[in-house]
């Protein structure tokens, strides 16, 4: 007798893959034939996976047609199969396929706007916090602030573009008419935040992203702002990181 | 490059910030919202009653009557949309 596992390897590697024949485990039973019943099957599998790629990315789906946006998602669950039981967990491969996929080179921002896109679902699922206000750090004395250590939201991720993704991303789920978003917008680094059920975007004033980060690798302020340039604009990202609900807690002094 | 940003500096940035953020409060984004159910375009649900659009954005009709929406609270009840069929409809506070 074989062993299950080698059963069921066997399956699930012939459910994505159209040219492999029916496995020996699916038996014959009266009425439908196996063939059949394992074409149900994989097209359930594959149509849910498409469905779940499909609520992730509506974006992505937006820029490029339903019709490509169902192809382009088949070639990807081909190639990259679930990895995890979890639905939820699925398509976090789906930027960097995007980033190879030639059909889809004309669209250069595409990989970015996928990539935020995913940031928010996973901002979706991460866990609650309570984010504080910035009276907090205002409270804190003046020569303390230089080592003092903003916690940030479990949701709260960077997403870092050359090409305006934010505005991108605005103008195809927010407004009632997209609008064309020319070469004059530049580059536009993304917060996503979740402060309590609504997953939030914010546009990042330059080089907030690389401070932000610095953050949230557990820097004390004064250090993350160290490299900024002079025109940073400080009290623009504080605003911005507390108003979005992406601060948490506030540690005082070095850590340990 | 800021070579040393002297903690008076620090101080007046964070002052700022404060007054930037003053009537902008994360905490209370919400507070002063309320469910409001029938009124979402198919995708744009906030969240579902039940069913099986488990979440955000998944809703796939129209006005879906177990979807709902944040919207300013007290406002809920004078969402009117027009369904497929010509009718009008007022959102609810509780899935219909």
């Amino acid at each position: 007798m074989r062993a299950l596992a080698d059963i069921q390897r066997t399956f699930t590697h012939a459910l994505l893959q159209p040219v492999l024949r029916v496995p020996d485990a699916v038996g014959e039973r009266a009425g439908t034939s196996r063939e059949r019943r394992f074409r149900v099957y994989r097209n359930n599998v594959k149509a849910s996976l498409v469905a779940a790629l499909t609520a992730r990315f509506p974006v992505v789906r937006r820029l490029v047609g339903d019709e490509f946006f169902e192809a382009m998602a088949l070639v990807f669950i081909g190639q990259h199969p679930p990895l995890s039981p979890v639905l939820a967990e699925y398509g976090a491969g789906f930027a960097r396929f995007l980033e190879g996929f030639e059909p889809a080179a004309d669209l250069p921002y595409l990989p970015d706007v996928a990539r935020l896109e995913w940031a928010r679902h996973a901002a979706y699922h991460a866990a609650d916090a309570a984010p504080i206000g910035i009276d907090r750090l205002a409270a804190l004395a003046p020569e303390d602030l230089h080592d003092a250590r903003l916690v940030l939201h479990p949701a709260a991720a960077l997403v870092d573009s050359p090409w305006p993704i934010v505005s991108i991303w605005t103008t195809n789920s927010v407004d009632e008419e997209v609008r064309p978003i020319g070469p004059d917008h530049g580059a536009e680094t993304a917060l996503v935040t979740r402060p309590r059920h609504d997953v939030l975007i914010h546009r990042l004033p330059a080089g907030a992203g690389v401070a932000i980060a610095s953050l949230q690798a557990g820097r004390p302020l004064g250090e993350a702002i160290a490299g900024a340039p002079a025109d940073f604009d400080l009290p623009h990202m504080l605003a911005v990181l507390f108003g979005a609900g992406a601060i948490t807690g506030l540690l005082k002094g070095a850590p340990e | 490059m800021i070579n040393r940003t002297t903690n008076a500096a620090l101080a007046a940035a964070v002052a700022a910030a404060a007054l930037m953020s003053a009537g902008a409060n994360a905490q209370t984004a919400n507070a002063d919202k309320e469910r409001c159910y029938g009124i979402a375009m198919a995708g744009k649900n906030d969240c579902a009653a039940t069913g099986n659009n488990s979440c955000a954005g998944q809703s796939k009709a129209d006005y879906d009557a177990k979807a709902w929406k944040y919207v300013a609270k007290g406002s809920c009840a004078t969402m009117e949309v027009t369904l497929k069929d010509g009718m009008k409809r007022k959102g609810t506070l509780s899935p219909m």
